[in-house]
């Protein structure tokens, strides 16, 4: 009887599981995978919105020559050569709009080079 | 000249540098000073290796000089965006961010002492 009440009780979670998956024990979720290329003078997507506390991952891709892409109040700073990519993990720890600068100089328009991040909560 | 480029000209007087001045952002505005100022005026801001510096009308001032540090960290903000018509300085506003100018003063406010860096990697030999 009492194994018959437990069994029942544990099909009763699962179905339960199932219609509401919302409410299952979430594993540790991957890093948001972000691709950025950088090209002269300019960043593609010129504007990213995150989420603070979420782990991301930026992978930047150069399409000329050696770039940068520093957010100095979120001590972020990567660079890559020309027609390289490399990637940065970090966690926005703070809300707000943060521009990001190409860190390596590229030329005439590098001081124009710049990526917005909005980070909300 | 020099009392009316302080007072008149040269704008910006009263914009603090919104950077700390440590050494992580004088390390920063070495190397942005490395890559678009060194041409005239030398690793050091002191003119070290420049072949013309001697030879040009106005000459090239050294950035340790009075003249120089008697600006407003806003005025040299001011001077590097949009240069000094018509000496030879030119602006930098758009070609290094705002970032990178603002580090570049934190850097000119120490500047290392004359002939300690060396010659720019374009004028050796």
């Amino acid at each position: 009887m009492k194994t018959r009440v437990i069994r029942r009780g544990m099909l009763v979670a699962i179905m339960v599981a199932g219609i509401f998956p919302g409410c299952a024990p979430k594993a540790q979720s991957s890093p948001r995978r972000i691709e950025v290329t950088a090209r002269r003078f300019e960043f593609a997507p010129a504007e990213i919105t995150l989420k603070k506390g979420q782990p991301v991952v930026l992978e930047l891709k150069s399409t000329d020559a050696a770039h940068g892409l520093r957010f100095r109040e979120l001590n972020v700073n990567v660079k890559v050569g020309a027609g390289g990519t490399t990637e940065v993990q970090f966690t926005p720890d703070k809300t707000g709009d943060f521009i990001g600068h190409c860190s390596v100089f590229c030329g005439s328009g590098h001081g124009t080079m710049a990526l917005t991040l909005h980070v909300v909560d | 000249m020099t009392f009316a480029k302080h007072t008149v000209f040269i704008r910006n007087k009263s914009q603090a540098n919104p950077l700390p001045s440590n050494a992580t952002t004088w390390a920063d505005g070495k190397e942005a000073f490395s890559h678009y100022c060194v041409a005239c005026h030398g690793l050091d801001g002191q003119n070290t290796g420049v072949p013309f510096a001697d030879h040009i009308s106005p000459p090239i001032p050294l950035l340790t000089s009075k003249d120089v540090q008697g600006y407003s960290d806003g005025q040299l903000k001011w001077i590097l965006d949009n240069g000094i018509s018509p000496s030879g300085m030119p602006g930098s506003k758009g070609t290094l961010s705002d970032d990178e100018l603002w580090s570049i003063i934190v850097y000119l406010r120490h500047l290392p002492p004359a002939g300690s860096q060396g010659t720019p990697e374009m004028y050796n030999p």
